[in-house]
């Protein structure tokens, strides 16, 4: 693996699939630069798996295009194509031993025995599997047998690294060791790499940038972070993690900060560059969230009046789920301390002013 | 597969297998008892014990040209099937076919029409194209009853098969020539012996096609016992069955070395 210095990019320009009526993928146009690893997100049917075997070649494209280190390989075959893929079953040749899975795609290469082994042997132990060449795969668990898949797949230096869940069929302890090894290896060989998956956890983890997906489109492309804080839409906010959503109208703006009073009643800041807005839907996560009793018939002077219905003890944090005014829902996560839960003060019934700083307010589209 | 079956259904199970083997079996058994008996006629029990009925039919040049065209005509027929069946079934399965259905159900039809009809039909086209070959015709007619088995279990492999290890393969740099022998083939092996075998026995042992288009210098085991059956009634009848069931047999037993069996039954 010592020559995989030769990252490449890839770039998706309009591609779009249609199955007889149904448009699986709707003109996607992305640029996955050298080394990096961009994971496809989004609900169920959403065009991710599609997308990728449109890249890998192994749906053809209605339209558009697929440019890997900047040469168009849409009408080539996937066998000319050097992409590395795993698959959620693992995709192992059932009766050939782990080395000889290993050394398929270097002898479909026309390397000579003498070349293979060493190889073979490199990237076996690359995924710590050494002592596992001569076994079959059905000899192995779903983590060894996926861990082959990726000495596989990268053994033959690929250009692209292609992954569709690949870690779907493993238990939750597993798959953040993998997630995290998988990762480890595709930062150190710098292969460009494309996840695909529907646990957002996995994506936020493993990925320098994440693309939502929805119905065949992207819906947001950015990294872990931005994705998670500033969520363009209502869609990705509800998405990723859990979003409170407040609607208000624009009474005012000075410092560049929008005071927002809200449909539920009281009133936020919001940093935000412009004031050409004056009907706004507000995202606030509920770990931004605080809680102080109020009196009755009070009104906070910032933040938003509420009545709590229920408090779950979750370990870590506390969730006080509440209803606001107008009958919307809101939820705050308030972390505990072993011995002194957060919750302990509230009960439902209980007025509550929740309130947070103006950082953790975002505005979103409303879709 | 190895957890015994128990309770009233499992009793009932092994109930009607053990009364399905004993009435395939027990006239088996019969027919080599008899083939072994002294009476001059076949009748049972058989008399004493005897081999002269081998010794007989073995030197009988008859028989072995008899059974040298049911041999020859049912390994040229599994071969003519494997060649034109392995693909077809490949084709219908893996690529875009239009009409592949269509195309699916025509070629397996032999398995729903009435054969001894099939085998009529085929004598008159072939006296209307002059297709004098006795040979030749036999050949087309037991192609044309044993492809079926063929396209059958060779497509039932392929659906097994999962298609993302050929995916695998593909994106490892495998053209999709080099996908087949190295992926699907080795997958499917045992479905493929299973259908040459079901093709082996169905040509060898088959009456209703060879009774129409064998004559007299191209006569199948089948048709030359039921010829002599109505000449003569002896234990040489019940010798030359058993050669038959020999031949079943050992081409269960070569399978079985081949492939193993309950891999090749298992489609
Ligand atoms: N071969 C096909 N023929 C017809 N429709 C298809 C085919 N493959 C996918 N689709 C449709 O295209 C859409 C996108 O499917 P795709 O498999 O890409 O979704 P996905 O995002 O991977 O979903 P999941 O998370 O469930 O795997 C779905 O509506 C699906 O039904
Ligand atoms: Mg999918």
């Amino acid at each position: 693996m010592a020559g995989s210095g030769t990252a490449t990019d890839l770039a998706l320009s309009g591609l779009t699939k249609v199955y007889g009526t149904n448009t699986a993928v709707a003109g996607v146009t992305l640029r996955i630069g050298a080394g990096e690893m961009v994971a496809l997100l989004g609900p169920s049917g959403c065009g991710k798996t599609t997308t990728l075997r449109m890249i890998a070649g192994l749906v053809e494209p209605t339209e558009g295009d697929v440019l890997i280190g900047g040469f168009r390989v849409t009408r080539i075959p996937v066998h000319r194509r050097n992409i590395g893929m795993l698959f959620q079953n693992y995709a192992l040749f059932p009766h050939m031993s782990v080395a000889e899975n290993v050394a398929f795609g270097l002898q479909m290469r026309g390397l000579a025995k003498a070349e293979i082994r060493p190889k073979v042997e490199a990237a076996l132990s690359l995924v710590r599997l050494g002592d596992y060449a001569d076994r079959l795969p059905s000899a192995l668990s779903g983590g060894q047998q996926q861990r082959v898949a990726l000495a596989r797949a990268i053994v033959i230096e690929p250009n692209l690294l292609l992954l569709d869940e690949p870690l779907g069929a493993l238990d939750r302890n597993l798959r953040e060791n993998m997630q995290v090894e998988i990762r480890q290896i595709q930062k150190r060989l710098g292969i460009t790499a494309v996840l695909v998956t529907h646990d957002q956890e996995e994506a936020l983890t493993m990925a320098d940038r994440v693309v939502i997906m929805r119905g065949g489109k992207l819906e947001q492309v950015g990294t872990p972070e931005q994705i998670y804080s500033r969520p363009a839409s209502r869609f990705v906010a509800s998405f990723i993690g859990t979003s409170n959503f407040l609607r208000g109208n624009v009474a005012g703006y000075g410092g560049g900060m929008l005071r927002v009073s809200l449909a539920a009643g009281g009133q936020v800041l919001v940093p935000w560059p412009d004031d050409g807005r004056r009907e706004v839907l507000i995202s606030v996560r509920p770990e931004a969230v605080a809680l102080a009793p109020l009196a009755e018939g009070a009104m906070p002077e910032i933040g938003v009046p509420a009545t709590v219905q229920q408090v779950v003890y979750r370990g870590q944090t506390t969730h006080v789920h509440m209803q606001l005014a107008d009958g919307e829902p809101f939820v705050a996560f308030l972390p505990n301390r072993v011995g002194e839960s957060a919750g302990q003060s509230f009960a439902a019934g209980d007025k509550v002013s929740a309130s947070w700083s103006p950082q953790s307010n975002w505005l979103v589209s409303d879709a | 597969m190895a957890a015994r079956l128990s309770g009233g259904g499992g009793a009932l199970t092994y109930f009607l297998a053990a009364a399905g083997l004993i009435f395939i079996v027990s006239p088996l058994v019969v027919v080599v008892a008899l083939s072994f008996s002294e009476a001059s006629i076949a009748t049972y029990p058989p008399v004493g014990f005897t081999t002269a009925w081998y010794q007989r039919v073995i030197v009988d040049d008859e028989f072995r040209q008899a059974f040298l065209t049911s041999v020859t005509l049912a390994l040229a027929s599994t071969v003519a099937s494997f060649v034109l069946g392995l693909p077809a079934a490949y084709a219908l399965n893996r690529w875009e076919v239009p009409g592949a259905r269509t195309i699916e159900t025509i070629l397996l039809s032999p398995f729903i029409l009435p054969i001894l009809i099939t085998g009529l039909a085929l004598l008159q086209f072939m006296a209307l194209l002059r297709m004098r070959d006795a040979l030749t015709n036999l050949f087309i007619g037991h192609v044309l009853i044993t492809l079926p088995y063929l396209v059958r279990t060779v497509t039932a492999s392929l659906k097994q098969v999962d298609r993302s290890l050929e995916e695998a393969a593909l994106t490892l740099g495998a053209s999709p020539w080099r996908v087949f022998w190295r992926v699907t083939a080795p997958q499917i092996t045992p479905g493929i012996a299973a259908g040459c075998l079901f093709a082996f026995m169905v040509s060898f042992d088959d009456f209703p096609i060879s009774f129409w288009l064998s004559n007299a210098e191209n006569m199948p085991l089948p048709i030359y016992l039921q010829n002599s059956m109505t000449k003569v009634f002896d234990p040489s009848i019940a010798t030359m069955s058993s050669f038959t069931i020999m031949t079943g047999i050992l081409a269960v037993i070569g399978l079985e070395k081949l492939v193993g069996l309950r891999r090749a039954m298992s489609v």
